[in-house]
């Protein structure tokens, strides 16, 4: 759909375009988001052994399909590079200012990029360990985790 | 994600909380801001006083409204030295009657009319509304004068550099003078 507004002072008009629609997943993202919004984070073995989360449909070396088992990972991790953001915009997951950040989970060889709700820059740090907070009301979806936090705020 | 669209997702989950989830929702958004053009502001500056202007051509005559800065038939640049102001009744020229269809976004439920307007000493306008005649007494020839939105209400938030006259917030519709019907010479081949 379409429409506008004007900002009387300004004669400013705000377009806006949305589009809404809804994609299929495929064996491997669906394991993954029913995993979320059952409370378990899922990560998938690669042909090499690793544990790749989140989880592809493919090897990332050979590009062979990988067979869909799926293995618990998390639900604590270690930061492995991230970024602060100071003024979040109202598309983003925290409407405070937050990280962005690589989490690497429990037994899993790869990063999830995820919103670290750290309260302040101060404390945040690379190799830092965090944890996942889940929201009580789940829909399979990447925001059933509302944001990691640090381990040692619990 | 939306809330209407998390409670959809809810309402699907409350069928079988227990199903996988096999599809994702998205909701794409772009959103932009740009100023008014100055015929268009000017327009837009008019309808507030509730005044309807227009430009008129200087070498054809036609009358644009909104203005648009120049005819496109006579291919020449039209300035503040063309605005005329026009007057606020004229003669449904022409009507769409439409049927909603309940597509997202759509707030109306019942079928409207959408009127071609010829105004009185000219300019034409499109997409007008008539909010109190019945959908099927519209027709053209109707007589009508503009019905301007109330003062404390009146905005012109729908104007865009893109409309054809549409102003909603401004002009609330048009509605019958009770004379009788324009003779079809009046307003028959002057539209556009």
């Amino acid at each position: 759909m379409f429409y506008s507004r004007t900002l009387a002072a300004k004669r400013l008009t705000t377009h806006t375009i949305e589009f809404p629609y809804t994609r299929t997943l495929g064996p491997v993202n669906s394991a993954f988001l029913t995993g979320l919004r059952d409370g378990q984070l899922l990560g998938i073995k690669s042909r090499d052994g690793r544990v790749l989360c989140p989880p592809t449909e493919w090897d990332p070396t050979t590009g062979e399909g990988l067979d869909v088992e799926l293995v618990d990972v998390g639900p604590g991790g270690v930061v492995t590079t991230w970024a602060w953001v100071v003024e979040p915009t109202r598309k983003h997951p925290l409407d405070h200012p937050f990280a962005f950040a690589l989490i690497q989970l429990d037994g899993a060889d790869t990063g999830l990029m995820h919103a670290v709700d750290a309260g302040s820059i101060d404390n945040m740090q690379t190799g830092m360990r965090v944890t996942a907070r889940w929201k009580s009301e789940r829909i399979g979806h990447i925001t059933d985790v509302e944001a990691f936090v640090p381990e040692a705020t619990l | 994600m939306t809330d209407a669209k998390q409670d959809d997702a809810k309402q699907d989950e409350a069928v079988d909380p227990n199903a996988p989830v096999v599809g994702m929702d998205y909701f794409m958004q772009l959103e932009y801001q740009e100023q008014l053009c100055p015929v268009v502001r000017e327009f837009a500056d008019a309808l507030m006083e509730k005044r309807l202007i227009g430009h008129k051509c200087p070498r054809c005559g036609l009358v644009y409204t909104p203005p648009r800065g120049y005819c496109p038939i006579c291919t020449v640049q039209t300035t503040k030295a063309d605005e005329i102001e026009l007057t606020t009744r004229g003669i449904v020229t022409n009507y769409t009657v439409v049927t909603p269809v309940q597509y997202y976004g759509q707030e109306a439920t019942e079928p409207f009319a959408k009127v071609s307007l010829q105004l009185d000493g000219g300019g034409n306008l499109s997409l007008q509304d008539m909010p109190n005649v019945p959908v099927g007494q519209v027709h053209p020839g109707m007589r009508v004068e503009v019905i301007w939105a109330p003062d404390a209400e009146r905005n012109v938030d729908d104007i865009t550099n893109r409309s054809w006259g549409s102003a909603e917030g401004a002009i609330r519709g048009w509605k019958p003078t009770g004379e009788p019907d324009a003779p079809i010479d009046e307003y028959s081949d002057k539209g556009f």
